[in-house]
């Protein structure tokens, strides 16, 4: 077998990158140094390897010096790889007998004696002579890809990305963990920088979703588990029992006035200032337009008593009210996943010295929007919690957490605008005598229209503070903020009403346990890592799994339906072929050695591992394989081998060098 | 190529703002580049109200590198201690601890301790506390000291010699 | 089950605040804790940190090294120094270099320092160590019908970053001692405000100044008397009320304790057994007992 593939007419292509590779490293030494190795045939040298120029440069050489192998020391295989292979394809080479070695990120960057950089880069190349000797040719072979597509996540990327590829004619299945979609954009009052109303312009696109062929929508339901890989997704999806069968409520509402735990609970959408039922339906504008039933707090389901029957279900006249549902898991099959679960808000509690945990006088950002929204619990009053009565001053306090080593790094990127809406919906409704003061760091109004936004509302005769307080102290009928104003070098003492919170914007709580699930990665911060920031921002590391909106990082509406849209661009890419091409650099097990132990299924992340039960021998599945390399180290027998990356061939780059 | 104060003709003192840093470092993590003057630290500053001491514009007046300024200002002796400002600050500055730095600049530089500090470095170096037993007035205005009470004798260096012997080693070292 | 500790007294409890150290040495003991006393201790340092910060962390090590010796704890009431000692740990305990050339001058006194004993202080002591539930079974005379108010010293509460006895921000532990005394408590505005007293040493006046605003506001707020544990706040607030009042133009008559000092009286322990007479506020408008 290693007789048949040694390769004896290599070519080396050595790349300058402009001055990033040639500056620190001799780049003539080096092409000539390769030319004199064993097996070598050919060495070259060109600016830009990866331009035209130097395609044909490649292409040229495997013509005229009959090469069946190829080095390139370049840049990181993760840059040019892909472009490399498809070159030395194109010569008429197989594309997987190339080899990179990477002079750039591991040589030219890290170093700056050019004499040992050299060195040390002709030992790479060496080394990658040694290997591209041994390497095998490979073919790529090809899966069915399942046209359908999965998203996680009813808010407004979520309803934005499954439009989207509805309207490119793929089944979307649409999860929901709340009894409604719409998310946090539902929440909201109106919408900077224009003030459209954000119902206005939510509620169409969610009953569109609702209404659309090609959308099946899964509320008050979670993704339990997920197996497969790009194009053959299998998804369990979870389906919570909301105990009213959807498809007989028609939404009139009689139980939620007949349910004994009426405005007894703390609602969730209202920020826990509103209240509603255990039978409660999240908002009025909810899609679907049902009901349903709280389990966590319905007196029949925790104590087995309401009364002498379930006054719900004794209300309903279309008899939809059903205690004996249970969690129904249903299998859903997918060939790509749009993942958009949202973020959190900073709970405030966390900087106690802002007095959040001290008054029901200081609220949020959120909590405000639920005040000011018509639908929300004071009816859009404006009044303050403690003693029901409108506010004569209100202090808003930005960057809560946002921008600090101590909570959340980052910068919140909606705090600035939306409390600059707030003070503008507020001066509308409470008028000219209120006073309204914002303590901000800095004012961060770089969008489309922000800063003309930014304008009118200092127009407002808004008071603005340059500065940070350091606390809230709750004075009884009103809070006293101390701030250092920078921009007249003065501390003023703030009595108000109210105190406004803006705090940072924060991965969802289990955002982390929700990542594992998928294979996903986190960034530091906790969201949801992009595949590159700039190149790849809608792409995860697994392959047929993107992401959008503020499970990615804060962004505002537009930002995060832009995102959306993109995100099912790429997922439309893979569900609008038929069929894919598999990467066969993965493992392949040595059946005349294994001895079926299993411990490569077990250490396996991607599930791509079984253990044929007949043969008691491990079996590879090649859609799931992503080639980590796991069960190569983990075998105790040796058996499992990555194509192209085996033993022998690692050795021989080491025996080389040494 | 030089950056002047014109209001004092001050000139950045690189070395000094580096040996300040360095200081800090050694007692904590990050160092007081990272300030982007939200002024947290003089909005809640216990000294501020009472004295006018502004930490944020301490950190600043480093960040030009303005030390002369500052360690010849009463300014710097004003702060109480509190460490509120080094408590909340968002990017771990600890304008308190820039201040020590710079009180013992100035002591370091000879200028005049302000108040009771020499009389308390002298005890302390004497004996080994900041003051010997006081005689005090009760609330039926009868004095008293330790040695009237059923109490044990102060704990106090026993060899008063070496014990200051170690002191002075210090007085002239730099942290 | 019987704990030690060695008792450090620092300067200010021992030569002036002695009500503060008759109380300790009164009251712990019934929560079978024995205080060792051990001789040679000096200042902590923490006041001349402003001088030189070296001095401090030498000091400190210098007394954390000689309870070491005695393989004790350090028991430190006052926060001031245990603020001084939590901060020598911290520091030494991050850069060896510096813990090593600090070694180099103990030798002297043929001490080192390691970094081995814990430091702990009035309040953690009662609160974490000894317990609520068990305090709470000592209470023969409850602290009844008195609304207190609680100050922790700023050393105390701050920085988070080197480890205090109790939370910077909303620190609790006093509130539940007190309750478990029978007395209550509240929460106020200024609670976390500083008493001025270091600043004793250069601005005198500005140091009354700002233990008088706390009192006045405690006044206001309508608290029958403030609790304190370090003996440098308390000097402000108690043997120094009547000057710190004039500086806010108000008369004030606020009676000032020391925990312990409550911890006794609720125990049962006679008055002049906790050094009552020392307290220079009007301790006597409270009945107790």
């Amino acid at each position: 077998m290693l007789g048949e593939s040694y390769m004896r007419r290599i070519g080396v292509f050595v790349c300058h990158c402009g001055v990033n590779i040639a500056q620190n490293v001799d780049v003539d030494a080096l092409t000539t140094y390769a030319s004199t190795l064993d097996g070598v045939v050919v060495a070259k040298q060109y600016k830009y390897m990866c331009s035209d120029v130097g395609a044909t440069l490649i292409k040229g050489s495997i013509k005229e010096h009959k090469l069946d192998g190829v080095v390139v020391a370049a840049c990181s295989p993760r840059m040019h790889e892909h472009t490399f292979r498809e070159v030395v394809n194109d010569g008429g080479v197989n594309p997987y007998q190339l080899e990179i070695v990477n002079i750039r990120e591991q040589c030219s960057w890290i170093h700056s004696d050019r004499k040992k950089a050299t060195e040390k880069a002709k030992f790479l190349v060496r080394s990658g002579v040694a290997k591209a000797k041994l390497l095998e040719p490979l073919q790529t072979s090809t899966l069915k890809v399942t046209p359908n597509a999965l998203v996680i996540g009813g808010g407004i990327a979520g309803i934005q990305a499954s439009l989207d590829l509805a309207n490119d004619g793929f089944k979307v299945y649409l999860v929901e963990r709340e009894p409604s979609i719409g998310g946090r954009m539902s929440q909201l009052d109106k919408t900077f920088p224009t003030l459209d109303c954000s119902s206005c312009i939510l509620t169409p696109k969610m009953m569109e979703v609702a209404n659309h062929q090609n959308i099946e929508l899964f509320t008050y339901a979670e993704v339990a588990d997920i197996e497969g890989s790009i194009g053959n997704y299998t998804v369990k999806v979870r389906k919570k029992p909301r105990y009213v069968d959807i498809d007989k409520c028609t939404g009139c509402g009689d139980c939620a006035t007949a349910c004994r735990l009426k405005d007894r609970i703390a609602s969730e959408f209202d920020m826990g200032m509103g209240k509603r039922g255990a039978a409660y339906m999240p908002f009025p504008q909810a899609v679907p337009l049902k009901y349903t039933i709280d389990a966590e707090h319905c007196l029949f389901i925790t104590r087995g008593k309401c009364g002498d029957k379930p006054a719900c279900r004794e209300a309903c006249a279309q008899k939809a009210i059903d205690f004996d549902q249970k969690e129904e898991i249903v299998d859903l099959k997918v060939g790509a996943i749009v993942v958009a679960t949202g973020y959190d808000l900073l709970n405030p509690e966390s900087l106690y010295e802002y007095g959040y945990a001290n008054s029901p006088d200081v609220i949020t950002t959120l909590e405000l929007e639920r005040l000011i929204s018509s639908s929300g619990p004071t009816k859009g009053e404006i009044l303050r919690l403690s003693d029901q009565q409108e506010p004569k001053s209100v202090t808003f306090i930005l960057c809560i957490g946002s921008r600090d080593e101590t909570q959340c790094t980052w910068c919140c990127r909606i705090g600035c605008m939306s409390a600059l809406k707030h003070v503008y919906l507020l001066r509308e409704k409470l008028g000219d005598d209120v006073e309204i003061n914002v303590c901000y760091t800095d004012i961060r109004s770089y969008g489309k229209g922000y800063e003309e936004f930014y304008r009118n509302v200092r127009g407002l005769k808004t008071n603005m503070f340059r500065g940070r307080p350091s606390e809230v102290c709750n004075m009884g009928d009103h809070q006293k903020i101390d701030v250092f104003d920078t921009t007249t070098n003065k501390l003023f003492e703030i009595k108000t009403d109210m105190v406004v919170l803006v705090p940072a914007l924060v991965p969802r709580a289990d955002a982390g346990d929700f990542a594992r699930l998928l294979h996903l990665t986190l960034s530091g911060d906790g969201f949801f890592l992009e595949a590159h920031p700039k190149l790849r921002p809608m792409d995860t590391f697994v392959n047929g799994i993107f992401i959008a909106g503020c499970c990615q990082g804060p962004k505002d509406i537009q930002d995060t339906v832009s995102q959306a849209s993109g995100a099912a661009s790429r997922a439309a890419t893979i569900l609008s072929k038929e069929e894919l091409e598999i990467d066969p650099l993965i493992a392949v097990v040595d059946e005349e050695v294994c001895t079926g132990c299993g411990i490569c299924v077990e250490i396996c992340p991607y599930e791509a591992r079984i253990l044929n039960e007949k043969t008691k021998i491990a079996e590879v599945n090649d859609a799931l394989c992503t080639g980590c390399g796991a069960c190569i180290a983990a075998c105790p027998s040796n058996a499992s081998i990555h194509r192209n990356f085996t033993k022998k061939q690692l050795l021989n780059m080491v025996d080389d060098i040494i | 190529m030089s950056i002047v104060d014109l209001t004092s003709m001050g000139e950045s003192q690189a070395e000094l703002r580096k040996e300040i840093n360095d200081r800090l470092s050694r007692l904590q993590e990050d160092v007081s580049d990272y300030c982007y003057q939200c002024a947290k630290c003089t909005s809640g500053c216990e000294a501020h109200k009472l004295l006018e001491l502004e930490p944020h514009k301490i950190v600043a007046l480093l960040k030009r590198g303005l030390i002369d300024e500052m360690v010849n200002s009463d300014i710097i002796w004003t702060c109480m201690s509190c460490f509120k400002c080094r408590e909340r600050c968002p990017q771990k500055i600890a304008p308190v601890e820039i201040l020590f730095a710079l009180k013992n600049m100035a002591v370091a530089s000879g200028k005049q301790i302000p108040g009771k500090y020499s009389t308390i470095l002298q005890s302390v170096l004497s004996m080994g506390l900041i003051q010997d037993i006081q005689e005090v007035t009760m609330r039926d205005t009868k004095t008293k000291k330790r040695g009237d009470l059923d109490l044990p004798a102060l704990s106090k260096p026993s060899d008063p010699a070496k014990f200051q012997a170690g002191l002075m080693k210090i007085a002239v070292e730099k942290l | 089950m019987k704990r030690k500790f060695a008792l450090y007294p620092g300067c200010i409890m021992s030569t002036e605040q002695y009500a503060y150290e008759i109380s300790i040495r009164e009251t712990l003991p019934l929560l079978d804790i024995e205080l060792v006393d051990i001789d040679g201790f000096s200042c902590c340092g923490e006041p001349l940190k402003s001088v030189n910060q070296l001095m401090m962390l030498y000091l400190s090590a210098r007394n954390l090294a000689l309870a070491e010796k005695n393989k004790l704890d350090m028991f430190a009431p006052c926060a001031i120094c245990h603020l001084a000692l939590s901060e020598c740990r911290y520091v030494l305990g991050s850069n060896p270099e510096m813990k090593g050339r600090i070694n180099g001058m103990l030798a002297a006194e043929d001490l080192t320092y390691n970094g081995t004993g814990e430091i702990v202080h009035t309040v953690d002591l009662l609160h974490d160590r000894i317990g609520i539930e068990e305090i709470a079974k000592h209470v023969k005379k409850p602290l009844k019908d008195i609304k207190l108010a609680t100050h922790y010293g700023c050393h105390a509460i701050r920085p988070k970053e080197i480890g205090r006895p109790v939370d910077s921000e909303h620190p609790m532990k006093m509130e539940a001692i007190l309750s478990a005394l029978g007395a209550e408590t509240a929460e106020y505005p200024e609670k976390l405000d500083c008493c001025g007293g270091l600043l004793q040493i250069n601005l005198d006046e500005s140091a009354l100044a700002k233990a008088g605003q706390k009192l006045k506001a405690v006044h206001e707020h309508g608290f029958d008397g403030l609790v304190d544990v370090c003996p440098w706040c308390h000097k402000m607030f108690d043997a120094r009320q009547t000057k710190a009042g004039e500086t806010v133009a108000a008369k004030l008559d606020l009676p000032v304790f020391y925990l312990t000092q409550l911890l006794g009286l609720a125990f049962g322990v006679k008055k002049e057994k906790l050094g009552l007479e020392f307290n220079l506020s009007p301790v006597d408008k409270i009945q107790i007992g």
